[in-house]
Parts: structure tokens; C-alpha cells; sequence
């Protein structure tokens, strides 16, 4: 291990790039989806060829999933392993080609989504070119993470480590498999996938499902491996059952995709496969989720204290309440109620605002003050309020989006006394109009808990301190 | 021998990957190395982050 007196030198300044793009596009993305809100909530608000809602919205999710989380996962996991490994960053103009890589990849997909220029592909929209570039960006984060480790000098690689290395190697995978296609000619944007039919499909959604569980879930668990045990000073909960974790989500959550294609021409057996291991995968996301909030055994008054911590416990609740929700959504019978309705976008959000963004805003919060040599935040009051403001954003939110979901799950399903359907479609897209403003007022709140944390930070980083806290004896002098 | 596997790859498969996890709990759950397994997680807490 390496002693103070051969403290290594971190490269920082990539970790620093990263933070910043993640919180440029966090702003961006939730920007684009309370726009998106609001259009469904008015339809007039669909200006034109390039601002429809059909191509804004893989516009914000990618943006939310890949730029704002696939940048947070850089900035954090660029960081931990250094400090875990006590090494610096292998490669720095590596590294920086990663930077810039994968921010060019941010654009082009993006232009081509306002433009239609899509593979029709949930969260796979980007054409082959976007494709084959993301390819060459990832496999250079793979051999600098693993070159990283390969020149550690603490002799354990530590269990973060294993999550982000996991979340590498799978989404590569996903990533090359589910892409496979035949451009129309080389000068063409249009590809045609080379599954076709119900393998397709299925292949989709192994994709689809992975993604969740490999880009959000294995990469946002080694953020809290590091980061809640960095924060609170004390070690986690148990090492052990953070190895069992591990391994149990590695082998369950691969199998759980056919849940997404409940009813349809994949074979039963699959969908039943995939509605089994979603509910075996309750087990150790309720374990991880036990160990993360655990750690703060014996030391809870540093939830009082510390609002930053208190966005990773919470984070950590809401990672709880939606994969206990996931495994209850896979099942048959209550897919058949909830699929295609917007109970399926509340669960999502609940793990994506609730899990995802928050454990990233406590991760960037923690970052800032250490990257840019700083004593601490510029305010932690503001850092509560961003705290408050957002989780009554993501509960309305929520409740919103099953309230609505439920009800027109149930409208389709309604019939009258002689069999025929008793509500048109229409008039189940009427009866959601208030929800969908519920839902838009709750995503106001998240983006503006965001524009505060922008501003916070960038206090923090001007090296300013508020008044709550700063020191009693300034005060006075002042008088 | 590789036709009775390929005929019962699905049953070979299963056993195979339940086995390596049972290993893995089996390993990572050893009386005797807790105190050593254990005392990884204290590897964040070493040293500064500056």
C-alpha cells in the first residue's frame, strides 16, 4: 500500500471535465422533459417538424441516461478508482479522448433524433455511425479503467470497482449486440438491424432491460460503494454481503428482459422466465439496498447534519421502492394492468430521479469541494433545499403517473353490460389531463432543486462561502 | 460426451453457473476469512482524496 510520502499524483482535471458535462446536460435533459410534459399535457405546444414530441423524447432520455448519467459515471468512477487503487488514471490523453469522445457521441445522436435520423430503438436510437464511434469511445474507457487497475497498488480491488467494471464490460455487449445492422450504403444515415421479427424484439429488450440494469443500477452502486462510506466516515455495512450483491446481480439480471414483452408472440416460457428472475432480483436489490443504509449503523445524527449524505440515503430508499415495484410490475397479471400505461413511466422515473440523479447530485456535491481544492460548499442550506425541493418534485411526480396509469389501465380493460368496450381512447387520454399537470409541476420542481445546485457550485467553485457559514468571528468584524 | 452436453446444454448450463454462485457465497462466506474479507471495506477510508 502506499504511504502519505508516496501519495500518487490523481489526474483530476478529466474527472473535473466530466463533472461538469454532467451537470451541464443534467440541466439540459431536465429541461427537455418538462418541455415533453407540458406537451402532453397541451398538444399545442408541438411546434413544427423538429420539436414534436415524437423526437424530443428519445432526445431526453438520452440525455437524462446517457450524458447526464453516462457522464456522471465517468466523472465518479474515474475518480474512485484512483483513490481506491492509489494509482493515477492510466493514460491522460486516453482518458481525455474519452472526454471528447463521448461528448461528440452526445451530439451526433442528438442531431440525428431532431432531425429523424432514429433506429426506431428504445434507448438504441443513434445510427450505425453514432454506433461505431460510441464502440471506439468505450473500449478505450474499458482498457483505461483496466489499465488503472492493472497498475494499483492497494493489492484488493475494491467492490466499487467490481460494479463499474461490470457495468463496462456488459454494456459494451449490450451495446455491440443489440446495434448489429446493415447500412443502406455508406453515405447513408438508414441501417436495417439484422434481427428481425420476435428475436429482434427479444434481443431489444435484453438490451433494454440491461441497460437498466448494467448503466443504472451496477454503475450507480459502485457511485454508492465509494461514495456513502467516503461520506460518512465509516466503513460499509458488510463487505460480504456487498459480494454477494454483486454476484447475484450479475447472474439474475440478464434473464429478467422477456418481462418487457408480457403478451406478445415471444414464447410463454420466456415470458416466464423473465417474470421469475425479476422477482428473484428482489433479493439482492433489497440486500445492496440494506447494506448502503447500513453503513450509517451506530452514526445517524450525520443524516441531521449533512444534506449531502441525506441525498444518498434517500437515493438509496427510492432505489429500494422501485425494485421492490419492478419485481411486482413483471409479474402477469399486474403487467397486464400496467404495461403500456403511464404507471410504467412512474416506475421508471421513481428509480431514474429517485436512484439515479440522486445519488449523482450527493456524488457531485462530495466531488466539487475536493476537485477544486475548496473547504467545502458554498451553502448547505442551499444543498437542503435542492434536497426538499426535488423529492416533492419526483413524489408528485410519481403519485401522478399512477393515479393515471391505474385509471386508464382500468378504462381498457372496462366493459359495459354487452361486452363492448365502455370508454374510446380518446376519452382515456382526456381523463389523464390532470395528472399530466401534476406530473409537469413535479418535473418543474426537479429542474429548478437542478438550477440551484448549478448555482450552488458555482459559488463553491469561485471559492465563495455563504453566511450561515461562515465563521462566528467574520460576523463581528463585519459589524 | 460433447453430444450429451450439447443435447443437454440447458440442464448443463444451469447446474454449471448455479454451481460457480454457490462457490462464489461459499467463498465470499468462509468462517475462517471473514476478518480478511472483511477488512477490505475499509480501503475508502485510507489516505486523503486531495
Amino acid at each position: 500500500m502506499t504511504s502519505l510520502a508516496e501519495k500518487p499524483n490523481y489526474n483530476d482535471d478529466i474527472v473535473k471535465l466530466f463533472t461538469i458535462a454532467t451537470v451541464f446536460w443534467g440541466v439540459t435533459g431536465f429541461l427537455v422533459g418538462v418541455f415533453i410534459a407540458l406537451q402532453m399535457a397541451f398538444p399545442v405546444l408541438n411546434f413544427g417538424e423538429y420539436l414534436t414530441f415524437g423526437r424530443l423524447r428519445p432526445l431526453h432520455t438520452s440525455a437524462v441516461i446517457f450524458a447526464f448519467g453516462g457522464n456522471a459515471l465517468f466523472a465518479t468512477s474515474y475518480f474512485a478508482v484512483q483513490r481506491t487503487c492509489r494509482t493515477r488514471l492510466w493514460g491522460d490523453g486516453w482518458s481525455k479522448f474519452t472526454f471528447w469522445g463521448y461528448q461528440f457521441f452526445i451530439v451526433i445522436a442528438a442531431l440525428g433524433y431532431v432531425t429523424g435520423v432514429t433506429q426506431g430503438k428504445e434507448y438504441a436510437e443513434p445510427e450505425w455511425y453514432a454506433d461505431l464511434w460510441l464502440t471506439i469511445v468505450w473500449v478505450a474507457y474499458l482498457i483505461v479503467f483496466l489499465m488503472t487497475l492493472k497498475n494499483r497498488k492497494e493489492p484488493h480491488i475494491y467492490v466499487a470497482n467490481w460494479f463499474f467494471l461490470g457495468f463496462i464490460v456488459t454494456v459494451a455487449v449490450l451495446h455491440l449486440v443489440n446495434n448489429i445492422s446493415i447500412p443502406v450504403s455508406l453515405f447513408s444515415t438508414k441501417s436495417y438491424p439484422l434481427w428481425g421479427g420476435v428475436q429482434s424484439a427479444m434481443i431489444q429488450w435484453w438490451y433494454g432491460h440491461n441497460a437498466v440494469g448494467f448503466f443504472l443500477t451496477a454503475g450507480f452502486l459502485g457511485i454508492m460503494y465509494y461514495f456513502v462510506p467516503k461520506r460518512a466516515g465509516r466503513p460499509v455495512y458488510s463487505y460480504r454481503l456487498s459480494i454477494l450483491h454483486f454476484w447475484s446481480l450479475i447472474f439474475m439480471y440478464i434473464w429478467a428482459g422477456p418481462h418487457h414483452l408480457h403478451y406478445t408472440a415471444l414464447p410463454d416460457w420466456a415470458q416466464t422466465l423473465g417474470m421469475t428472475f425479476s422477482i428473484m432480483l428482489w433479493m439482492p436489490s433489497w440486500g445492496g439496498m440494506i447494506n448502503g443504509m447500513m453503513t450509517l449503523s451506530g452514526a445517524w445524527h450525520k443524516l441531521r447534519e449533512d444534506p449531502v449524505l441525506k441525498f444518498m440515503i434517500i437515493s438509496l430508499a427510492f432505489y429500494g421502492m422501485s425494485t421492490f415495484e419492478g419485481p411486482l410490475m413483471s409479474i402477469k397479471a399486474v403487467n397486464a394492468l400496467s404495461h403500456y400505461t403511464d404507471w410504467t413511466i412512474g416506475h421508471v422515473h421513481s428509480g431514474a430521479l429517485g436512484w439515479v440523479a440522486f445519488i449523482s447530485f450527493g456524488a457531485i456535491y462530495h466531488l466539487v469541494p475536493v476537485l477544486w481544492k475548496r473547504p467545502g460548499l458554498y451553502s448547505l442550506k442551499l444543498v437542503n433545499a435542492h434536497l426538499w425541493i426535488a423529492t416533492i418534485g419526483i413524489v408528485l411526480y410519481i403519485a401522478a403517473m399512477w393515479v393515471s396509469g391505474i385509471m386508464e389501465g382500468l378504462m381498457w380493460r372496462s366493459y359495459d353490460a354487452l361486452g363492448f368496450l365502455e370508454y374510446s381512447f380518446v376519452e382515456t387520454v382526456q381523463a389523464k389531463f390532470i395528472p399530466y399537470l401534476i406530473r409537469a409541476f413535479g418535473g418543474m420542481l426537479f429542474l429548478l432543486g437542478s438550477l440551484i445546485m448549478v448555482y450552488n457550485l458555482i459559488r463553491t467553485v469561485r471559492g465563495d462561502t455563504a453566511p450561515e457559514t461562515r465563521p462566528a468571528y467574520l460576523e463581528t468584524v463585519h459589524v | 460426451m460433447m453430444d450429451w452436453i450439447s443435447d443437454n446444454a440447458g440442464m448443463v448450463g444451469l447446474l454449471f453457473f448455479f454451481s460457480v454462485f454457490c462457490g462464489v457465497v461459499f467463498w465470499a462466506f468462509r468462517p475462517s476469512k471473514r476478518d480478511i474479507i472483511e477488512g477490505h471495506k475499509f480501503i475508502p477510508l485510507e489516505g486523503d482524496e486531495q
